[in-house]
């Protein structure tokens, strides 16, 4: 897929940056790889505009052009060379590895056989219960997390832009928790959520709510929404920032103008001013749903490797199947999912930004 | 199209050298990475990597006198045990540095993916903890751990160990583990005056399902909780299903399920599960987010009855203040087992590819000395693997749990800790039991079980 991906990119790298394209589609298939390198050389430096100044000259005298090329392009080698040649091998690689992985039945502390592959790893994911139930909590997990999050930031990030007192003050309290890890927040929420003394019950029992005490994180029913929550408190600071910035992005004239026009504050904000905030909710929710995918170590503090199959998500379940039961080519067909569902939310993010003309 | 040919050639020459120039950079970039790395062999550079981040602190110790032991006792008393084993080594080898690492996590659940990657990795510690018997069975298909039968097993330790220890630490051929200790599993540990107040009386709990009756009384005439359990994490409740099975059913059907017939005990695997659902209903209701010595102090703090548990519960009633053996707390063998030390035993292990194979030598030995496990067990709560090590430091519980012990009729392995199943038929069993713990579910947990095995 990420070859995919990116070949989709070059392509229309080329198709937009290089106003010479018809030189490019003269040349013959051999030299294409050689083109894609220039064109991404080219967008590096951000030179688009320059190179299509400079192409008369360059039409004058084509060994001027090829030095100017060849010089511009190794001027920024130093600059995308080694980060581009780390992240294939590493990011790229290991991917690519992982996947072979997952096909060779690797178990043990041996070493992979690579010579008979086959996909019974996957046939297995599919009849698996606990894999099932992994991945309905992760989607559940993903959806409600970021949907919450981000009404709850854009809530706060709305009252916080009203021109409060301690404004700082405020936005510092919320973003606060963002900073913590996720190993202390786990261990701070295990308190909250403790049946007996934690806070949460012990304030329902002083308003009389006796009823609704619950074993949070120990009943099944309970247990993924507890988790969300938790995992809300941490993240809805994150959204108040990016929605504040954006908030911050749009002229007040629109805020007058709305107000003359006899707009309530709450059509003002639903007709106006939310639906330009697209953008903000667009990257804030990929962070979010990143993060959702990467909430291991929350559950992991709480649960160990064994949440139970109401609060299983993939990530624990890879830990669980590859590091426990020594089962890594199982594992890393989960996280072959894992990486499939990052990718299918980060993709088309990229490729949005893309059109958009932000990357 | 408007280049002409010339041009053109010239472009793909140069083109040709950026190519050429990438690759040379593409394996400088790479020769300087794998450096970097565990440049051991062709499977040692990317993801492996990555996987060793976690725990490992690869600073390249190989220095032979730096000894570095990953081990997960930091609970409770255990710290203090472990400390006290070390004493006693660094005294006997002043020469070596200990490189303490330890991987927390109740039972070994995060100290197994730290080990298994650094020996993948070929950067194995000195020595590891690592219960004997099944649990070594991966290390030992592969050819990882050392042959410690001539340099450790000398024929003056093989004399002092007991037989069926022996054959835990040569699950294949060879010996390659040290034991250091003994646990016994099936205890049921009271705090004496709720008992009483209970007008229960433990010793004559005569099977699981008399246990159930007395933890009803408790229930219904004092306020405190009748049975300390954690539900957290799900070995708790494992080890409690083994003990309640084996009081039912006995230890030959219990080794009928450790060989894999699940399906032909169907009956007796679910009632034993019916009974530990049942037990569940008397355990505190914030069982979910506690860990057992947590709530071991409720036991303490005279707010609970009974605990089921290993016998490493009572090295914290041993560190408790006015709480004394027989007048505070007492423990009865887990009803229905009495003939029975169902035994847990932690051992240490040469890993092959050793970064200092002269001091692990040195400590498995030590380890394997009357020294060290007369340190090491009193403040463990923990009897000695060895024989003949005095028992005047180990008090009168342990005492008597040393005169059980040589009494006992067998000496069963664990499920839950390690010695009687493979490590993926105790991952799995483990979920099985995290699943149970949430929704009480026979029918899906006996499922799991049978194909578990």
């Amino acid at each position: 897929m990420v070859s995919r991906i990116f070949a989709a990119l070059t392509r229309t790298t080329d198709r937009s940056s290089a106003s010479g394209s018809s030189v490019a589609e003269n040349r013959g298939a051999t030299e294409h790889d050689a083109t894609a390198a220039r064109t991404d050389g080219g967008a590096v430096v951000d030179g688009s505009e320059g190179s299509a100044s400079e192409e008369p000259e360059g039409a004058t005298g084509a060994s001027l052009l090829t030095r100017l090329g060849r010089s511009r392009f190794l001027e920024s080698l130093p600059f995308w060379g080694p980060p581009g040649l780390l992240v294939f091998f590493f990011v790229y690689g290991a991917i690519s590895w992982n996947f072979l992985i997952s096909l060779t039945g690797w178990e043990g502390l041996g070493s992979p056989d690579y010579s008979s592959l086959s996909t019974a790893a996957y046939t297995r994911l599919l009849s698996d219960a606990s894999f099932v139930a992994a991945f309905r909590n992760t989607v559940a997990l993903l959806v409600v997390f970021t949907a919450l999050s981000l009404v709850v930031g854009l809530f706060l990030a709305i009252l916080v832009d009203r021109g409060i007192r301690f404004e700082n003050t405020f936005r510092t309290i919320y973003l606060l928790p963002m900073s913590l890890s996720f190993v202390v927040t786990a261990i701070f929420w295990s308190w909250m959520y403790n049946p007996r003394i934690g806070l949460i019950n012990v304030a329902l029992r002083g308003v009389g709510l006796d009823a609704l005490t619950q074993a949070w994180l120990a009943d099944p029913r309970f247990k993924l929404g507890a988790i969300i929550f938790a995992l809300m408190w941490q993240f809805s600071g994150y959204c108040m920032v990016v929605y504040l910035a954006g908030l911050r992005a749009i002229p007040n004239d629109q805020y007058e103008a709305a107000r003359i026009d006899g707009a309530s504050p709450v059509r003002l904000y639903r007709r106006v001013i939310i639906p330009q905030l697209r953008a903000s909710t667009m990257s804030a929710a990929v962070v979010l749903v990143v993060f959702a995918l990467k909430a291991f170590d929350f559950l992991f503090v709480l649960f160990g490797v064994n949440p139970g199959s109401s609060a299983d998500i993939l990530s624990v379940m890879m830990f669980r199947v590859a590091f426990d039961r020594l089962q890594w080519a199982y594992g890393s067909a989960v996280a072959m999912v894992l990486f499939l569902m990052a990718l299918s939310v980060i993709g088309p993010y990229l490729y949005l930004q893309y059109r958009r003309g932000e990357l | 199209m408007s280049h002409d040919n010339s041009s053109d050639d010239a472009d793909r020459f140069t083109r040709r050298h950026y190519v050429a120039g990438a690759g040379s950079l593409a394996t400088v970039a790479i020769a300087g990475c794998s450096d970097g790395g565990s440049g051991d062999d062709g499977s040692g550079d990317g993801s492996a990597d990555d996987g060793s981040g976690d725990g490992s602190s690869d600073d390249g110790s190989s220095e032979g006198s730096e000894l570095e032991i990953i081990h997960w006792w930091t609970a409770g008393g255990e710290q203090d045990a472990y400390n006290a084993l070390l004493d006693g080594f660094r005294e006997e080898y002043p020469d070596v540095e200990v490189v303490d690492n330890p991987a927390p996590g109740g039972a070994g659940s995060a100290i197994d993916a730290v080990v298994q990657n650094r020996v993948i990795d070929g950067n194995p510690p000195s020595t590891f903890q690592i219960w004997p018997g099944q649990a070594l069975t991966p290390y030992t298909d592969e050819g990882l751990l050392e042959d410690i039968g001539e340099s450790v097993w000398d024929d003056e330790m093989r004399d002092a160990y007991l037989d069926d220890v022996v054959d835990l630490s040569r699950p294949a051929d060879n010996l390659v583990a040290v034991p250091i200790n003994i646990h016994r599993l099936n205890n049921l540990f009271y705090n004496v005056s709720v008992v009483e107040d209970a007008g229960v009386d433990p010793s004559a709990i005569d099977g699981p399902q008399g246990l159930l009756d007395a933890l009803e009384t408790v229930d219904a005439e004092t306020d405190a909780t009748p049975l300390v359990h954690q539900t957290q994490s799900p070995w708790s409740s494992l080890q409690l299903w083994e003990n309640v099975f084996i009081g039912e059913q006995g230890v030959d059907a219990y080794q009928t399920v450790l060989d894999g017939d699940v399906e032909g005990l169907e009956d007796e695997v679910r009632s034993a599960l019916d009974t530990l659902a049942s037990y569940l209903e008397y355990i505190p209701e914030d069982a979910g987010s506690i860990s057992w010595d947590q709530g071991n102090n409720e036991l303490i703090a005279g707010d609970a009855a009974f605990l089921h548990q290993g016998d490493w519960a009572a090295g914290q009633y041993e560190g408790a203040d006015d709480f004394e053996f027989e007048s505070d707390w007492d423990m009865v063998p887990f009803p229905g087992t009495s003939g029975v030390y169902h035994s847990v035993i932690d051992s240490f292990v040469f890993p092959t590819n050793n970064p200092s194979p002269e001091a692990t030598e040195q400590f498995l030995n030590y380890a394997g000395s009357v020294d060290a496990q007369e340190r090491f067990n009193p403040i463990k709560g923990s009897i000695p693997p060895r024989t003949d090590v005095p028992m005047d430091d180990f008090g009168p519980f342990l005492s008597r749990q040393f005169e059980d012990f040589q009494n006992s009729d067998s000496q069963p392995p664990t499920i839950a800790h390690g010695t009687g199943v493979a490590p993926s038929i105790h991952s799995a069993l483990e979920e099985v039991f995290a699943n149970f713990n949430g929704n009480l579910d026979v029918d899906a947990a006996y499922e799991g079980i049978r194909d578990a095995f």
